[in-house]
């Protein structure tokens, strides 16, 4: 997995690339420095799959995101991801674009 | 049964009254006849006789008085009126050869040219010295048209003159009356008929039959009704009239009136004279009638209730025969095997439409042994009981056969002679058997005298497996039937099928059709077999619109599939186990060329949950992973064994899906995701292992 980071003041903006499970998701998750961040971009355009641990990390920084009044969005998920968000019911809670 | 004879009687009673009324009509017109003949007759004898003895005794008087007075000479008046007299007639002249009346009682007359009067000239012929009598009918005279007069003329000798004598109507009929009253009073007519004549005046009777002679003097009394009978009255002597009915004497008769001279003469006939025919012939006709009625009624009532037994015997019959099939139906449907192949190489379906008439197709498959699996289709001749037990005895015969033998040529080359040594019913079935090799594809087979099946390629279109064709079974002793073979590849299919698809017919009587047959598998050739089967009976369905189904419909596919492919490894319980299980899912879908799929990511995720589930909670020292690939449909099963602690996943409560971020325990989601995903979850326990298996079906449009 790869994940291209980009932080502007208080907007942090994230790339991820390739597969977000078990073994990926504590990378993910150590790059998510949230102190002083508002504003949360994830790009998963070229994201293949996400498993349950990958939804945790997602899930972690909703949270964090909603107690600073802060905003998450995660754009472009493809038809694997969407699926995965369909069924664990995470479509209604992430603003997805 | 009474009701029936009642209805024959109610049947025969008017027939009988037509009958009867016919006769009744018949026996009256002839009556009627008969009368009407008589009373023809006699007013004919009448006129006759009056007439002939006028001409006679007027004749008499001119020719003595020509023999009298010599020869043609005046004389006066006066001595005219003395001849007249003595002769009691009403006229005497003497005429001389020139026509000129040169004597006469009526002076009026004397000198007169007889040449002067049409009717009087016509005399003249008595003066050609050959004729010597000439008379005429009575008619208006010259002179004195209201008297109607009868004039006869009698030539002097040489045709020198003449003497005409006249009498009137009414002189006559009175001198005849006194001269023929006892003639009437004796005149019968046929048996009881009778004359009655009488006074035009007063309708006093002249005469009437003897036995009536003292009981009534007037024709009213006798019951005459002369205002009745006017009507019909008809003068002088034309004819006599119409016939009427008058009561006389007490008898119903049927009378003329016929008047003449100032007289009435009235013929009667009772009806009694004829009419008694009329009842002869209704007695007669009506008990022969009656005799030949009742002969046919009981004629008819056998037949009646011969043919409701008749009926009640075909019905029964028919009965029988409806039980007959359906147990043949029943011994059909129970013969044909139920158990389908579990092997996954290749897959079979077989779905048979029993006809109610005629048809005996049956079909049948089971393994010859791991690696050969036998099927047929068969269809044998007739229908009905004997048949079913003729089909019983050939599959079973075939089977055994086959089972001893493993060769369909070398088996239905024995089965045929088998049939042959003992076929009472002479029946005979056609078959096609086949024994696929479950590890090649290769089919061999044998056919004897069936419908070519259907074989599905992959790169081609649907096409008839068509070798030579041996003789039908039972039919001829000593055939070889010869061996024939052909190679299914993975996907390819064959179809069996009798002759009751291709031979279906639509509401126009059109044949289904071999080439509709392929049209039909061809837009599904890589389906399932149980599709196939499907497809083409609903083809033929729809096809018949509504037609009855003339004969067994029958169809078995069978589908070749490629030997699934299993893949396993052991994994060390951490979390570079899991790691390293990804990557042989990931080379294992490159082996099988499915790396591209799109489901690949999904089995990658339910195999990141599953192995992380037991890395992380089951304690287990190591995982194994079986990855299984199977072919049409295609599917991948994953199978993750651990030596953990017992633990079935599928006891796990689905977490909440509706709750919000803050809300959310983190957990749980893993086991939904892999449940939601995945076709089929199974948790077993064995051997100390936690077992579970997950199948994970491709979409169709993956598949083949």
């Amino acid at each position: 997995m790869q994940i291209e980071k980009k932080l502007d003041g208080s907007k942090l903006a994230l790339k991820v690339i390739g597969r977000l499970d078990t073994n990926t998701s504590p990378m993910l998750e150590a790059e998510l420095k949230l102190e002083g961040i508002n504003e949360l971009e994830f790009d998963i355009a070229e994201l293949e799959y996400v498993a349950s641990a990958g939804l945790r990390v997602f899930l972690g920084a909703q949270k964090a995101m909603i107690a600073c009044g802060g905003k998450m969005t995660i754009a472009h998920p493809n038809a694997t991801v969407r699926n995965v968000f369909d069924i664990t019911g995470c479509s209604g809670i992430f603003n997805i674009v | 049964m009474n009701k029936r004879r009642c209805a024959i009687a109610v049947v025969g009673l008017a027939l009988y009254a037509i009958f009867i009324s016919v006769a009744w009509c018949v026996g009256t017109s002839q009556a009627m006849h008969k009368t009407e003949a008589l009373l023809d007759y006699a007013i004919l004898d009448f006129r006759s006789t009056i007439f002939g003895a006028i001409d006679t005794m007027l004749g008499h008087v001119a020719k003595s008085s020509v023999r009298s007075f010599g020869k043609a000479r005046p004389h006066t008046v006066e001595e005219m009126q003395g001849f007249a007299k003595i002769l009691d007639i009403d006229e005497i002249n003497i005429v001389d050869r020139n026509g000129n009346n040169i004597a006469s009682n009526d002076p009026r007359c004397l000198g007169v040219s007889m040449l002067d009067f049409p009717e009087s000239a016509k005399f003249m012929v008595l003066t050609n010295g050959t004729t010597t009598t000439y008379s005429q009918r009575f008619r208006a005279g010259a002179h004195n048209p209201d008297v109607r007069r009868k004039y006869l003329g009698a030539a002097f000798p040489g045709g020198n003159g003449f003497i005409q004598v006249g009498l009137d109507e009414k002189h006559l009929s009175g001198m005849l009356v006194e001269m023929l009253g006892f003639v009437f009073d004796e005149w019968l007519l046929g048996e009881k008929g009778f004359f009655l004549c009488a006074d035009v005046t007063n309708d006093r009777m002249i005469s009437n039959p003897a036995r009536h002679r003292d009981e009534a003097s007037f024709l009213k009394e006798a019951g005459f009704d002369s205002e009745a009978a006017r009507p019909y009255e008809l003068r002088g002597e034309t004819g006599a009239g119409r016939t009427f009915v008058q009561t006389l004497f007490g008898d119903k008769c049927y009378c003329r009136n016929y008047v003449f001279g100032g007289h009435r003469f009235v013929p009667a006939v009772p009806e009694s004279e004829f009419f008694g025919l009329r009842t002869a012939y209704v007695t007669v006709f009506g008990i022969l009638t009656f005799l030949v009625l009742v002969a046919f009624g009981w004629f008819i009532d056998r037949v009646m209730r011969d043919s409701a037994s008749l009926r009640a015997y075909l019905a029964a019959e028919g009965e029988i025969r409806a039980k007959d099939l359906a147990i043949a139906n029943t011994i059909q449907n129970a013969a044909m095997p139920n158990v389908l192949p579990a092997d996954p190489r290749f897959r079979l379906s077989a779905d048979m439409s029993t006809a109610k008439e005629v048809g005996g197709d049956f079909y049948d498959y089971f393994p010859l042994d791991d690696s050969h699996y036998a099927f047929l289709v068969a269809d044998v001749s007739g229908k009905g009981i004997t048949a079913a037990l003729y089909m019983m005895t050939a599959k079973t015969l075939i089977k055994d056969t086959l089972l001893a033998l493993h060769d369909p040529a070398a088996a239905l080359t024995k089965v045929n002679a088998e049939l042959c040594r003992n076929n009472p019913a002479n029946m005979f079935l056609t078959v096609w058997v086949g024994v696929l090799s479950i590890e090649t594809g290769i089919i061999t087979f044998a056919n004897a005298g069936h419908n070519p099946p259907v074989v599905m390629r992959k790169d081609a279109a649907p096409r008839y497996l068509r070798p030579m064709s041996g003789c039908m079974l039972a039919v001829m002793d000593g055939i070889v039937y010869k061996p024939r073979m052909t190679r299914l590849k993975v996907g390819e299919s064959l179809l069996l099928y009798t002759d009751g698809v291709t031979e279906a017919l639509d509401p126009h009587g059109v044949f289904f059709g071999d080439n509709r047959l392929l049209d039909v598998v061809g837009a599904a050739k890589s389906s399932a077999p149980s599709h196939i089967c499907k497809l083409v009976r609903a083809a033929v369905t729809a096809f018949a619109d509504g037609s009855p189904q003339a004969d067994d419909i029958t169809v078995l596919a069978l589908q070749y599939l490629a030997p699934p492919r299993v893949f396993s490894r052991l994994f060390p319980a951490t979390r570079d186990g899991i790691s390293e299980a990804t990557d042989f899912l990931d080379k294992t879908m490159e082996e099988v060329s499915l790396a591209d799929s799109p489901q690949v990511a999904t089995l990658n995720i339910i195999l990141d949950e599953i192995t992380s589930n037991i890395v992380n909670y089951s304690g287990a020292h190591g995982f194994e992973v079986d990855i299984t690939v199977v072919e049409n449909p295609r599917s991948v099963t994953l199978v993750f064994s651990d030596d953990g602690a017992p633990y079935d996943p599928l006891g796990h409560i689905d977490p909440d899906t509706t709750l919000s971020a803050e809300e959310r325990p983190i957990g749980g989601l893993g086991l939904l995701m892999v449940k939601k995903m995945s076709d089929q979850v199974v948790y077993t326990r064995g051997h100390n292992r936690n077992i579970l298996k997950v199948v994970k079906s491709f979409p169709a449009a993956e598949n083949f």
